[in-house]
């Protein structure tokens, strides 16, 4: 790579967008933080995340910006965090809605099907939750991992580069976190090469 | 990698460049203000007047032993007794984000009196990231208000500067060490700007201080000594909270009826995110023996708190 790839976080809100911002300027990621309301074609970047927020996706959606334009649009590898992942469930056909049971803080995850994501990780291990809603049913997808309260923590579009996590690995408190940021970073290094 | 050297000579040179003339910092003796401070005094120098306030709520022998360590650094200090202000405004205030609006006003308000004097225009704070992330805005959450973002006046005389505001706890104290500060005080634990007024749940009155001020000094000297035995490692922050229920004890065959301290002890980087601290069993028994014993008048039970950020946040408001 002649430079460093550019990845961009997407803010809904969340109280961890400044710490996605903050690992990927650490994976030597060229980043910063766009309001969701930024038009895709002024985005200009190589990948996306999309992240976390308060927006809860069965009745605040409208909050989430332009986050279904860059689904529709983007040209490149997305990673939708928390309510990131629900809506890129929900665009691709599929449901989200209230956590029978939320998960706060500490959770167990097992990873199911390593891919691109939880390459060279344990198949369990500890993250960090923050979330009242979850995916229901994701069309179109592998699920790659799952925790005893929630059967999405983790999934990557069949077709598209997307991918998804419940779970937060920007924080400093989810083990392999950053490792898991880096696998994506590593997608999107690939990504550039054709 | 964050590169504290890039970041010191950046910043170093933005505050030559935006500051002109004289300027005021709020400096409470923490790493985030101290290290702001000398940063801008590398740019303006003797222009530089840091202003301490006492607030009343700062915990035992603060006052003194942070004006002292300060001064060793160079910096330019004068302490402002506002106890019997900040008392006077909070008398019968209960609703934590109302004490945190009122104490993030008064500040302002002895910082622009100090301004005035000085002829400053220009005023920083240590504000850092997990400030400003937690008080919301737009379409953020707030979660709480901290003192010198979400809890700040309207109106403002002076133009605000902050030069830590995209940095991160561990990040300052990278700085901080950089700067040459003292490792106690890189080191030095987090302590929010509201004080104790937030480790008192009910009325932060001049006695609920007194209590929890004890109770603080004994959570920090009980872990403290553990550490430097090797007991235990050092918590990122370790603290008592007064709540505002009373229980029954039984203190020599009589019956007492007291408060109720919760010691917190968490594990974080950043503070965003913490695990509660797996203080051994022995230690948190020594700290609630002698909680109990030497606060007995004020003190009839101790609770060990259990939660994790998220659900819970580390300050109790």
């Amino acid at each position: 790579m002649s430079r460093p790839v550019r990845v961009y976080v997407a803010d809904n809100g969340g109280q961890w967008t400044h710490r996605i911002w903050r690992v990927l300027r650490e994976l030597s990621c060229e980043s910063k933080i766009i309001p969701n309301t930024t038009p895709v074609d002024q985005i200009g970047a190589d990948a996306l995340v999309l992240s976390g927020g308060a927006p809860r996706i069965a009745w605040e959606s409208p909050k989430l910006g332009n986050c279904t334009d860059y689904l529709e649009y983007f040209q490149g590898p997305i990673l939708g965090i928390c309510v990131g992942l629900q809506l890129m469930a929900v665009y691709c056909g599929g449901k989200a809605g209230p956590s029978k049971v939320p998960e706060y803080g500490l959770a167990k995850i097992r990873v199911q099907e390593e891919d691109d994501l939880f390459k060279g990780l344990p198949k369990e291990f500890l993250v960090w939750e923050s979330h009242n809603d979850e995916v229901k049913e994701a069309r179109g997808f592998a699920m790659l991992a799952v925790s005893d309260n929630c059967s999405v923590q983790a999934a990557k579009h069949l077709k598209k580069p997307y991918y998804g996590v419940q779970f937060h690995p920007e924080v400093n408190n989810t083990e392999h976190g950053e490792e898991i940021l880096k696998n994506f970073v590593d997608v999107v290094n690939e990504s550039q090469c054709f | 990698m964050f590169n504290a050297e890039k970041f010191v000579e950046e910043t170093v040179e933005e505050l030559r460049d935006k500051i002109s003339g004289k300027a005021v910092i709020g400096i409470s003796g923490g790493v985030d203000s101290a290290t702001a401070a000398i940063l801008v005094n590398r740019a303006i120098g003797e222009n530089l007047q840091c202003v301490l306030v006492d607030t009343g709520y700062m915990r035992k022998n603060e006052i003194e032993n942070n004006k002292k360590t300060l001064k060793k650094l160079g910096l330019n200090v004068v302490v402002v007794d506002a106890k019997e202000r900040f008392y006077e405004k909070l008398r019968g205030v209960v609703d934590p984000e109302q004490k945190r609006k009122i104490i993030g006003e008064l500040f302002i308000r002895v910082f622009e009196e100090v301004a005035r004097k000085e002829n400053a225009r220009f005023f920083v704070q240590g504000t850092i990231a997990p400030d400003w992330i937690e008080s919301g805005g737009g379409l953020r959450d707030r979660i709480k208000s901290h003192h010198n973002v979400g809890g700040l006046p309207e109106k403002i005389e002076f133009e605000i500067v902050e030069p830590l505001r995209d940095l991160y706890k561990d990040e300052v104290r990278v700085v901080g060490k950089k700067l040459g500060l003292p490792q106690e005080l890189y080191n030095r634990q987090p302590y929010p700007g509201p004080g104790l007024a937030v480790r008192i749940i009910g009325e932060a009155s001049p006695d609920n201080v007194r209590i929890i001020r004890e109770a603080c000094a004994i959570v920090e000297e009980e872990v403290e000594k553990a550490v430097a035995n090797n007991e235990m490692t050092k918590p990122w922050q370790f603290f008592a909270v007064l709540l505002p229920c009373k229980t029954v004890g039984v203190h020599g065959d009589v019956r007492a009826y007291g408060n109720t301290i919760s010691v917190r002890a968490v594990e974080s980087l950043d503070g965003m995110s913490a695990a509660y601290s797996k203080i051994p069993h022995p230690i948190l028994e020594k700290i609630s023996v002698r909680i109990t014993n030497t606060m007995k008048d004020d003190v009839a039970r101790v609770v060990y708190d259990v939660t994790n950020k998220p659900p819970g946040t580390i300050e109790y408001e």
